[in-house]
């Protein structure tokens, strides 16, 4: 094979191709486990949300298909796969069809950035958290054109609500992680981990806890869940953004909102819960945690904030739109900008 | 905003309260009962559908008076009666619309025969009208259905009977002081 080639071009080359080839085919390799696993996450995302929801409201949840209805997503998948794909007569269909592509694939993409555990990440690139901003900025295109091009009133109010939505905690969330960034000093989401670890509480939930707060609430209004879930109110708009969607266009936005919860979920794990490591004074006090796999902590961080969600979900009511402008521009943006001045008070100070 | 209000406000203490709500929620046992699975009891004096009752030989206790006809309130009992030999009446057909019926029991109230009766079955579906459109044949089956056995005869007895017949309460019945349980 190298002989052959090797007559048309330089030795010298076709090792450099043969070494990017290899390095392709991991690359490869790694986004197809990294979205095997995170799609297998999102279905069971949504039968986990269903049983903790259930039993919350003193019900059972999903309990016949399969041992106490562990099949249940599976066979919701395959439902909404062979459902009839309507298309409203009057949408204008090359959007139609586009929109829940866009929110999908900003979906995914985002997964291509995130550290599971040291070492692990698809791209490593040093820009990893604007990467994400500037994703989820880019799945709100998916919900407005989705809204726009159903040609429905429901469909077109979900759409407004949820650009306005999107766009003003876009900016309390940006500014609830210069904290992080400022106490990191970098936006590789690699480094603030690693940076995180060497920091005395392990945890940059607790010098930020403000940053925190803010970036709690922002996700929740980011990824259109409750109790800010104006975007899909079901009592005043029937779905919201994708009343006209039906079969697997409705499935890509059902699972691109799952993994946007699940992405926002690794976000606070990594910038605020220290991602894969834990506190040093844990594993002072207990050395045998030093054995535990990093993506054992991740995960548990990660399972521990979608359960939030889904608490937060089960106990409080949809806010009224007003509310939820007034308190994005007026509480959460504020407190970030709080946040950020004390954080880089204290830093000058601490290093002066 | 008072002091205490603000600090209530600001570290959302109502909001933890409700939250801590859901989460001792979720430890508590489901309410929900797995129907076909796990049937609901029947209530004593359930009236589900409908029967003709049969005397010991096995015959209709029904002569065909019409009066549970006349005193529906929702007109779903229809009864034709011819003459037969020795002028006596044949009830030759005895028909309920069991979907038109309101479960009221006057039918039950009027009969001076004790010969229809409600039974704890509730448990009916079918794809046409037809299937509850119920013939004296379907109410005489429903009888030995549900009315033979032990379990029914009590039923009947307690419920169903008519009170001039042999009065008495069942188990657990209210009534007035000094009634209960007198035959």
């Amino acid at each position: 094979m190298n002989e052959i080639l090797g007559t048309i071009i330089a030795p010298d080359t076709v090792d450099i191709l043969i070494k990017y080839g290899i390095n392709i085919l991991i690359i490869l390799l790694k986004i197809a486990a990294v979205i095997a696993v995170a799609l297998l996450h999102v279905a069971y995302a949504t039968y986990w949300e269903r049983k903790v929801i259930g039993h919350m409201q003193v019900r059972l949840g999903p309990i016949e298909v399969g041992w106490h209805g562990l099949l249940q997503p599976i066979a919701d998948g395959v439902k909404l796969f062979f459902k009839e794909d309507i298309i409203p007569a009057n949408a204008d269909k090359p959007l139609f069809y586009l929109a829940p592509v866009i929110f999908f694939v900003s979906a995914l993409t985002s997964l291509a950035v995130l550290p599971f555990f040291e070492g692990f990440v698809v791209a490593n690139i040093n820009i990893g958290l604007l990467f994400l901003f500037a994703m989820s900025s880019l799945g709100a295109y998916g919900i407005i054109v989705a809204g726009w091009s159903s040609n429905s009133k429901y469909a077109f109010l979900g759409g407004l609500r949820s650009a306005s939505q999107v766009i003003s905690y876009e900016i309390a969330m940006g500014l609830s992680l210069v904290g992080v960034m400022l106490m990191a000093g970098s936006l590789n989401l690699s480094d603030i981990v690693r940076a995180q670890h060497q920091y005395p509480t392990g945890m940059y939930a607790i010098p930020q806890f403000l940053g925190f707060f803010v970036f709690v609430v922002a996700a929740f209004a980011e990824t259109n869940r409750l109790p800010f879930d104006l975007p899909e109110a079901e009592s005043e708009l029937v779905a919201g953004y994708f009343t006209e969607y039906s079969s697997f266009r409705f499935a890509m936005f059902f699972l691109g909102e799952y993994t946007g919860m699940l992405i926002m979920s690794s976000i606070s794990a990594i910038c605020f819960l220290g991602g894969w490591t834990i506190p040093k004074f844990i594993t002072d006090a207990i050395p045998f945690l030093l054995n535990v796999p990093g993506i054992v902590w991740f995960l548990i961080k990660v399972y521990a904030f979608m359960f939030f969600y889904y608490w937060v979900r089960a106990t409080l009511p949809r806010y009224r739109y007003d509310q939820l402008m007034a308190i994005g521009w007026k509480i959460l943006i504020p407190l970030a900008l709080l946040n950020i001045v004390i954080t880089g008070l204290v830093k000058i100070l601490v290093k002066g | 905003m008072t002091a205490g209000k603000f600090i209530r406000t600001i570290f959302f203490i109502e909001i933890l309260q409700g939250m801590a709500l859901t989460l001792r929620t979720m430890f508590t046992p489901a309410v929900t009962r797995r129907y076909p699975k796990v049937k609901r009891p029947v209530q004593p004096g359930f009236r589900g559908l409908h029967a003709l009752a049969k005397n010991e030989e096995g015959k209709m206790k029904c002569v065909g008076c019409g009066l549970c006809g006349a005193y529906c309130p929702s007109q779903c009992i229809h009864i034709y009666t011819t003459e037969g030999e020795d002028h006596n009446k044949v009830v030759d057909r005895y028909e309920v619309e069991v979907l038109r019926c309101v479960y009221c029991g006057f039918c039950v109230e009027a009969c001076p025969f004790g010969a229809i009766s409600l039974s704890e079955h509730y448990e009916y579906s079918g794809y046409s009208r037809e299937e509850f459109y119920m013939t004296k044949d379907m109410l005489l089956a429903n009888w030995d259905k549900y009315f033979t056995g032990k379990k029914g005869e009590r039923y009947y007895k307690d419920f169903w009977g008519p009170k001039s017949e042999d009065f008495h309460g069942y188990e657990g019945q209210a009534m007035f002081k000094g009634i209960k349980n007198e035959k």
